[in-house]
């Protein structure tokens, strides 16, 4: 076959030659990002989950990860547990770190500029999430940490078949098989992946890698690789939509007019404000500030996840608690993802990847929740005149 | 350097205003930024003891005194408890200015009202002192203050000067059973001492600061006093980390207090949800 045009978008790549660029890649030195399958009974603290006391089942998570070796890449369709937002607002992440000299004290800055590094296999869902999320980081000030690790890192999407009933991409304005926030989208086909590249960054990982890959018909072209990919990306598609349909701007504007409605007051009754739906969030990206002393007369300025859900997110000083109860703390979520954020920066702070609703040990269910929005929404334009 | 990254600031004075309150005053130790450092009045900034953290507070000297800014604080935590132990000649971190700010050249040939309570005045005095070092640009000038006790009232020294000024009209109060012997000033909360007091609202605008439950009682009372909702200003001091408008933590319905405020007038107070 003939080596890639890189003048051209869409390609052709084995998995063996996809392992060999990772190869390629780890071996120049470049850091590559990837979803890995952890033995999940390895962890001293799982030793004594039921799951890993039954013999001959062996129960994986799915994480991205740093790859050690290509061979780690899995290009399964399992969700990582957590999202990508770790490799660009990591949980702690060093501000600045200050040494003190007698009264003197010197401030060390922290690098804003990063070795280029690539993510593979990434969920369309997390990616998107990062261009929802870049948003805020520029509004007027720019956050040079976030858009440092942006600048630096080369995403390449794998499409998705849809999880489970939980996702609902589709509902909130990407898919399945988007590039948004990414460089590139590969999808499965017959003997390999269909890989396109969307912006300049995508074509220079593909251009450095030419020989790897063969120029290819892009999906629902003539080929017949095309045409596969394309089906199956419908069908994906198809099944994300079956689980959630709203119509996301009247969700925002009943939202934005309803904040006393029952139906928003009272969102929170299961909730108990453990935070777990905004660790693993890709979107949720609000943070405290908290130095801590590593030896006398000197520390680190360190941000770290926080979470609107915590009692003491809003609570002042004086023991005032603007949000003093659950359901207004929920109700922050809702209204922050859903009405808040479309409206300020035209984005929904949500990618439907239902993680929110997997880890949820309370049982809320965002995907519940945005349908019983939806019809209260569709109730009043249908006896509006 | 990124924006989370502080300025070092050296301490070069300090006021103990209060059993639980005191005031800093602070140069940027850059010469070159100490110089460019501009501000407007009812902007805010993070100060920080390396250590303990960053605390959010107004900057309460006016932008018209150049060189240095002022902060007035009460301990009630673990950043304000480390600011209590700094002396004159200690460094401590500054971010800042951040936030919108009183609309004070709008406000030529107008009366303007003052109304503070506790440590609201802080913000409130950073106001009062920008007016009065214009103040032949603006009409009658008439403050209001009150705190719990005597021991409570900030600022002591400058509330004897504004009630010496000719120029100004002040009545401080204090909560019932605050008073001492020889308090000359009222008796009573704050807002019956507005009512009382009750400033002209025509080509007024009025400046009122204090715990959340002064400003939600005294909004009533100016508006029966003839405010209007557009003539009122204040301040919303939701809890803040960052004060970039990114870590979240103000965001209350459609506003970023740190970035949209925190100066509100009435009439956008009564636009958002009452979360704050
Ligand atoms: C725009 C603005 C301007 C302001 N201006 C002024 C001003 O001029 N002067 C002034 O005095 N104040 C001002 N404030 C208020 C001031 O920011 C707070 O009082 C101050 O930040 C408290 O800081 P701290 O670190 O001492 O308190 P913290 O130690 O952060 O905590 C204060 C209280 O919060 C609670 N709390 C915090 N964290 C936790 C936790 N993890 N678990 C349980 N409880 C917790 C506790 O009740 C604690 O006592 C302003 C606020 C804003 C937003
Ligand atoms: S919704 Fe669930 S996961 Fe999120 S804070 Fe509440 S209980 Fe925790
Ligand atoms: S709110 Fe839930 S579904 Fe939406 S992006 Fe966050 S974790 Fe995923
Ligand atoms: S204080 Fe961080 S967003 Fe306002």
């Amino acid at each position: 076959m003939t080596s890639a045009d890189p003048t051209r978008g869409t390609y052709f790549i084995t998995e063996d030659d996809l392992r060999a660029l990772t190869g390629e890649l780890l071996g120049a030195g470049t850091e590559v990002i990837a979803p890995v399958a952890l033995d999940v009974c390895a962890s001293p603290s799982a030793i004594a989950s039921s799951a890993c006391l039954r013999p001959g089942v062996k129960p994986i998570d799915i994480e991205y990860r740093a790859l050690e070796s290509a061979a780690q890449l899995n290009l399964g369709s399992g969700l990582p547990v957590l999202s990508l937002k770790q490799y660009f607002l990591p949980e702690y992440e060093a501000l600045c770190c200050w040494r003190q000299h007698g009264t003197e004290i010197e401030i060390e800055a922290v690098p804003t500029e990063f070795a280029p590094r690539v993510v593979l296999a990434a969920k369309p869902c997390d990616s998107a999430a990062l261009a929802v999320v870049d948003k805020v980081m520029n509004w007027d000030y720019a956050d040079e940490l976030w858009n440092g690790r942006r600048e630096a890192t080369t995403i390449v999407n794998l499409a998705c078949p849809v999880v489970d009933e939980s996702c609902f991409c589709t509902a909130v304005g990407t898919a399945p098989d988007d590039a948004k926030g990414a460089d590139a989208l590969l999808t499965p086909v017959e003997g390999g992946f269909l890989m396109e590249a969307t912006t300049d960054k995508g074509r220079a990982l593909v251009e450095a890698h030419a020989a790897r890959f063969t120029a290819e018909e892009g999906a629902g072209g003539a080929g017949a690789r095309g045409r596969q990919a394309a089906e199956e990306r419908a069908a994906a598609r198809a099944r994300a939509a079956a689980n959630l349909e709203i119509d996301a701007a009247s969700v925002r504007d009943w939202i934005d007019t309803h904040f006393e409605d029952p139906l928003l007051a009272a969102l929170g009754v299961r909730c108990n404000g453990c935070g777990a739906c905004s660790s693993v969030c890709p979107t949720c990206h609000c943070f405290d500030i908290v130095d801590e002393e590593e030896g006398i007369g000197k520390g680190t300025r360190r941000r770290c996840w926080d979470t609107c859900q915590a009692p003491t997110f809003t609570l002042h000083a004086s023991g005032h608690n603007p949000r003093d109860s659950q359901n207004p703390r929920y109700r922050q979520r809702i209204n922050h993802k859903f009405a808040i954020y479309p409206l300020k920066f035209g984005e929904v702070l949500c990618t439907g990847c239902g993680r929110c609703t997997r880890v949820c040990h309370a049982g809320q269910d965002l995907v519940e929740i945005l349908q019983a929005i939806d019809i209260a929404a569709r109730r009043r334009e249908a006896v509006s005149p | 350097m990124n924006i989370y990254q502080p300025q070092l600031a050296l301490v070069t004075a300090v006021t103990e205003e209060t059993p639980d309150t005191r005031t800093l005053r602070l140069e940027l130790k850059d010469e070159a930024l100490r110089n460019a450092f501009a501000f407007h009045a009812g902007q805010f900034g993070e100060y920080s003891v390396f250590g303990a953290g960053e605390s959010t507070f107004c900057i309460a000297s006016p932008p018209t005194r150049k060189g240095f800014i002022e902060c007035s604080f009460k301990a009630v935590g673990k950043v304000t408890s480390a600011l209590r132990e700094v002396n004159v000649g200690d460094t401590v971190g500054f971010r800042g200015p951040y936030g919108n700010w009183f609309p004070v050249d709008d406000w030529k040939g107008k009366d303007v009202v003052f109304i503070a309570g506790g440590i609201g005045l802080a913000p409130v005095r950073c106001v009062i002192w920008n007016v009065l070092d214009r103040r032949d640009e603006f009409g009658d000038v008439t403050i209001v203050y009150g705190a719990r006790s005597v021991v409570d009232l900030v600022y002591k020294r400058e509330l004897q000067e504004w009630a010496s000024r000719s120029d100004v009209r002040i009545v401080t109060t204090v909560d019932p059973g605050g008073q001492t012997d020889d308090w000359k000033g009222e008796v009573g909360y704050v807002t019956p001492v507005v009512e009382a007091t009750a400033p002209q609202a025509q080509n007024a605008v009025a400046v009122l600061c204090g715990p959340p439950i002064v400003v939600k009682l005294t909004l009533p009372v100016l508006e029966r006093l003839g405010f209007a909702d557009d003539a009122i200003f204040t301040t919303l001091e939701n809890r803040m980390k960052c004060g970039l408008g990114k870590c979240g933590r103000c965001n209350i319905g459609p506003v970023y207090v740190c970035k949209d405020g925190p100066v509100f007038t009435a009439a956008q107070l009564k636009e958002l949800p009452a979360e704050y």
